[in-house]
């Protein structure tokens, strides 16, 4: 048995090595009401197991380096379900098309009908992603933050 | 009730299912357009992110979130449209007298709707009676017009209209119109519908009872709502007046045989509406004989035989076909006769 384990260790070292960076994504969600109670307006953030057309929805997007060594060239990328329509989000590019390409909202252009193109809404994103510049120290984390209203 | 569900798998693990319940066209006409009422009931939103990285041993790396579901609850909404253009015009005593009404579901589920028509608003000058509600037919007739005998007589609770989210009906409110209304009274009539699933305030919720399962919450209509039609009565009435003047032979006017007497006959018509089928006539007085060609309306000359223009002598009687005539209008005929 003593003369295996080595093998035993070689074997498992690719394994090892892909380990050694974990990355822990967790996506939370929740609906935003405001409430008028006594005059003052509240604002509360809840995570439904329902909503209704016309709630506000804020995405959080958890992500944390479990592993014992940096990682790089982080990119978290979210697509939007059909039923949100996106509101915004801080430092995230967008894309209109489905991924293909991606920029700032304010650049982004949708081919209309007729076949010319008009300036993109929040309604038309598709996909934001946020890259994050630099490397993930092991034990670092951080947290995306995007909105959208239920359609 | 035919169901179906629908799946719709998208690029990272995102997929939309939703079941949809078809509804049979038992009313009206249905128009349906994508989410202007919101994502459809019982569809569930799925979140997942995914990251991409590069470890230390260079490697590219790829992690998936994981994945929140939440369900899209029915929002129960309606609205009621009076579509007419303007104020319908009725007749006293007039029956079948129509106001119509769109209903739209603008709400995200499939919604089944009762109809009350309220004719005691107030507000107005009376009452509309007799008052029945019709389904546009959606097979048959002029879609959106009331086609007597082909239009579906609604019963409540037996066919109540169901509408998909964004879908409309087209409803008719058939009325009579008392015969003692008078020109310019104005009758209203209330169309109001209520979800079957209930009414409350904004924000009420019913467990259970919404589309594939889901909870079904009062939207901002209260899950009621109404409009109001309104029907005016126009109506016309016709002042009639007499008046002679007397030239004797020595132009004076005394009544003496050879005297012509010039009789004018006025039709005042006064109200809102028209008068069909005017007819001024009047007997020549004994002892006096006609003055051939004498007939005049509105100082133009008629002639005596029964033909193209509006005036005739029998013989013994003069008349003259007015047609239709609009309030407002005055009509003057004139005739001369010869006293013997």
């Amino acid at each position: 048995m003593r003369a295996l384990l080595p093998i035993l260790a070689l074997a498992v070292a690719p394994g090892a090595a892909q380990a050694a960076t974990p990355l822990a994504l967790q996506s939370d969600v929740f609906v935003e009401r405001t409430e008028v109670a006594d005059g003052r307006t509240r604002t509360t953030l809840t995570a439904p197991d329902t909503v209704t057309p016309g709630d506000r929805l804020v995405f959080v997007l958890h992500y944390r380096n479990t592993g014992s060594s940096a990682a790089s060239g982080l990119v978290v990328t979210n697509p939007m379900h059909p039923s949100v329509a996106y509101q915004d989000a801080d430092g995230a590019q967008v894309s209109v098309d489905g991924g293909k390409s991606w920029g700032t909202l304010a650049a982004a252009r949708v081919r209309t009908a007729r076949g010319d193109l008009r300036p993109a809404r929040p309604d038309d994103v598709t996909h934001i992603r946020w890259k994050l510049a630099g490397t993930l120290p092991a034990g670092a984390s951080g947290n995306l933050r995007f909105r959208g209203t239920v359609r | 009730m035919t169901r179906f569900s629908a799946r719709f798998a998208m690029a990272n693990g995102v997929q939309v299912r939703t079941a949809m319940a078809l509804i049979l066209a038992a009313g009206s006409m249905w128009s349906t357009s994508a989410y202007a009422a919101g994502t459809n009931a019982g569809t569930t939103i799925s979140n997942t992110a995914t990251a991409s990285y590069t470890d230390l041993a260079g490697a590219p790396q790829t992690v998936d979130s994981n994945t929140v579901d939440i369900k899209v609850d029915e929002l129960i909404n309606a609205v009621v449209d009076a579509t007419d253009p303007g104020d319908v015009v009725t007749m006293p005593g007039t029956t079948g007298q129509v106001l119509t009404y769109t209903i739209t579901n603008t709400g995200n589920g499939n919604e089944t709707f009762s109809l009350t028509a309220n004719s005691s608003v107030g507000g107005d000058n009376y009452d509309p009676t007799g008052t029945q509600i019709y389904i546009d037919n959606p097979t048959s007739g002029t879609p959106g017009v009331y086609d007597p005998g082909v239009d579906i007589l609604y019963t409540p609770g037996t066919n109540d209209p169901t509408l998909a989210p964004d879908a409309s009906a087209t409803i008719f409110v058939v009325t009579n119109t008392p015969s003692g209304v008078t020109d310019g009274d104005k009758g209203i009539v209330q169309l109001n519908i209520a979800s079957t699933t209930g009414t409350g305030t904004p924000g009420t919720s019913f467990a259970g009872q919404g589309d594939g399962g889901t909870d079904a919450v009062i939207g901002t209509t209260g899950g009621d709502a109404q409009d109001s039609g309104t029907f005016i009565v126009q109506n016309a009435s016709l002042a009639f007046a007499k008046s002679a003047s007397v030239l004797d032979p020595f132009g004076g006017s005394e009544t003496v045989p050879g005297a012509i007497i010039t009789y004018s006959l006025v039709a005042t018509i006064s109200g809102t509406g028209t008068l069909t089928g005017v007819t001024l006539g009047d007997s020549i007085p004994a002892n006096t004989t006609y003055q051939t060609g004498s007939l005049t309306l509105q100082s133009a000359g008629l002639t005596d035989a029964a033909d193209a223009d509006a005036g005739t002598f029998s013989g013994s009687a003069i008349s003259v076909n007015l047609g239709d005539v609009a309030g407002g209008n005055t009509r003057t005929v004139t005739f001369k006769v010869r006293v013997n």
